[in-house]
């Protein structure tokens, strides 16, 4: 196990893997240290490398769910970005996606969102509100290092009290590892 | 040694909205034999069993194992009508045994006698006179008096236990509520479309304060006295606003807000609204529970990494570390004493409620459940109530500080979650 070093935004935002993490201890014990380090073995992705395939032979599982490109269209209509276990940096196949969100954001400056971050059920709840409100300020540093001025963004995090999905399954608590992008006012 | 009695008895509280029933899964083994004879009644019909809810609380209790009433060879109703022989054949060690007599005023009276079975010796003897709607609680006030008598211990039967409850699909999913210890009499305090999270009682049992989404999804804190119905927003910050806990005096809360971008312990003068901050870390702080002294806490920090508890002292604002064992522990409480830390420690995939004795500092895992959360400490320091999953579904549990005794409480519909533990009313 190692962690990774980080020096720019950028590369913490790209030190996600589609390898995640195999053993499955807590959500995000440690995630408050460096915003870019993984649990266990970590196979980081590197700059030159596509961020996204159009259309992905890989198959969808648990381990991989929060950076699988169908979970992302590129457009403002993709509006929850899911994160890595033991993670709350934003996965690089959701890079499109929150730079349309950015962009959208520039345009209309009328437009205000509300990045709600959410965690798994694993842990105790106001710590989980802790740390699902990590996610929500990594998906909020994105948008502004893209320029979007703070006065649209806002963030309130949930923890585990609103579940997407409800079993308690590595596959249901990779849908619940998430931030909504919910628009409050000049919905896209 | 330990011994599975699994699910002696099913106990269903009597009333109709009673949500939560009682099994004890895990008793001692050297439980004390009592019997609790059924009460003769008098002058018209009584609403209640009170014999019933007394052999229930001291069954639940783990400490005690409650005759069946047909195993009985005689059912006294008075000293004279007591034959001792009766019980010892049995080895029965106490009897308890009354009468409840329906007055023309429509209260009652209810008198019981506590005998000590193989010394043939009366230990208490006593009358009260309850309205109809006081049955239940003359009931766990007899069983406080018995438990003390035999335990020397406080009883803890007459409180409160304040829970939250999930019910998806329903108009008002979220809804904060309040039962007696043993389940009965739920009342409804909060009912939302939003999360209610982290109730937390008053020292003086009146009020409650608890986090509430209701104001278009954002977090707030709200102090609530449960006799009016009147409530307070007193704390509503940018970012989270969670996790309060009143101090022992009653005038303060300490809680965790992230208004400075990153949460932090802070306390809350309640009549003032001042407010100061007691952590300044870049990790998370949270989940803070005042020690019984008042002059300091515990809470959550990752601040060596994962969740680890960690005491402050507020006067100087100095932070150590007090959990060592394994990589996560979470979610503090202290036993009324402050001897016992118990808190959430992972171990492997699973989530259990721990026990630190923080004298000899002994370190226990207690439960055998593996999805627990939220533990709360009875006032009499005897049981640790706590939230965890079973079939899928959120329930409470209670188990006792030394883990011999456990205790399962399953809802009839939807998830409970987040028990509290009231002090004594």
């Amino acid at each position: 196990m190692h962690a990774i070093a980080t020096k720019s935004l950028f590369a913490v935002l790209l030190a996600t893997t589609l390898a995640a993490c195999s053993s499955k201890p807590t959500d995000d014990q440690s995630g408050d240290l460096q915003p870019g380090r993984a649990g266990s073995e970590v196979a980081p992705v590197s700059e030159q490398q596509p961020v996204q395939p159009q259309q992905s032979s890989i198959a969808l599982t648990a381990d991989n769910f929060h950076n699988h490109p169908s979970n992302y269209d590129g457009t403002t209509s993709s509006r929850v970005i899911y994160f890595a276990f033991d993670n709350s940096s934003v996965p690089a196949a959701s890079f499109e996606t929150l730079r349309a969100h950015a962009n959208y954001l520039k345009g209309n400056s009328n437009a205000k969102v509300r990045l709600e971050g959410h965690a798994d059920e694993r842990g105790t709840r106001e710590y989980n509100v802790a740390l699902s409100e990590r996610r929500a300020q990594s998906v909020e540093k994105f948008l502004r290092v893209q320029g979007v001025s703070a006065a649209q963004i806002e963030v309130v995090s949930y923890g585990e009290e609103k579940p997407a999905a409800y079993g308690s399954d590595e596959m249901s608590w990779a849908k619940n590892r998430r931030v909504e992008l919910n628009y409050l006012s000049g919905r896209p | 040694m330990k011994a599975i009695i699994a699910v002696l008895i099913v106990f269903l509280s009597t009333g109709a909205k009673a949500q939560l029933m009682i099994q004890v899964t895990e008793g001692r083994v050297d439980a004390v034999p009592i019997a609790v004879v059924p009460f003769a009644v008098s002058g018209g019909s009584v609403p209640e069993s009170v014999d019933q809810i007394i052999a229930a609380n001291l069954h639940r209790s783990g400490q005690f194992r409650p005759l069946p009433p047909e195993d009985m060879l005689s059912r006294p109703a008075r000293a004279e009508d007591v034959s001792y022989r009766d019980f010892r054949v049995l080895g029965t060690e106490y009897l308890v045994f009354g009468r409840v007599e329906a007055l023309p005023t429509g209260a009652y009276r209810v008198s019981y006698e506590l005998h000590d079975v193989p010394r043939g010796t009366r230990l208490i003897s006593e009358t009260y006179e309850p309205a109809v709607s006081q049955l239940r609680d003359v009931a766990h006030a007899i069983s406080d008096r018995i438990y003390e008598q035999l335990t020397g211990v406080r009883g803890a039967f007459a409180t409160r236990i304040l829970y939250v409850t999930h019910n998806r699909g329903a108009d008002f999913p979220f809804q904060l509520q309040y039962a007696d210890a043993d389940g009965a009499r739920v009342q409804t305090v909060l009912r939302s479309r939003e999360p209610i999270m982290s109730p937390s009682w008053s020292p003086d049992g009146k009020r409650v304060a608890y986090v509430s989404f209701e104001a278009d999804g954002r977090p707030g804190i709200y102090i609530h006295e449960l006799a009016t119905m009147q409530r307070q927003l007193v704390s509503s910050f940018d970012g989270i606003n969670g996790a309060p806990d009143w101090s022992p005096d009653g005038k303060r809360l300490a809680l965790t807000l992230s208004r400075d971008g990153n949460p932090e312990i802070y306390m809350l003068e309640i009549a003032s609204g001042q407010l100061t901050r007691l952590t300044n870390h870049y990790a998370i702080d949270t989940e803070p529970r005042w020690l019984p002294d008042g002059q300091s806490l515990v809470f959550t920090s990752s601040r060596g990494g994962g969740p680890q508890i960690y005491r402050l002292n507020i006067r100087d604002q100095s932070v150590r570390r007090i959990s060592f064992e394994g990589s996560y522990n979470s979610n503090p409480a202290v036993t009324p004493d402050g001897r016992y830390l118990t808190y959430i420690h992972r171990r492997g995939n699973n989530f259990h409620v721990a026990v630190q004795d923080l004298q000899r500092q002994t370190f226990n895992i207690v439960t055998t459940t593996q999805q627990d959360e939220s533990p709360s400490v009875a006032p009499n320091g005897s049981m640790i109530i706590y939230a965890t999953k079973h079939g899928g579904k959120g329930v409470l549990q209670a188990v006792s500080v030394d883990g011999r005794i456990k205790v399962h409480l399953p809802s009839k519909e939807g998830e409970v979650r987040e028990p509290s533990w009231s002090p004594f009313l």
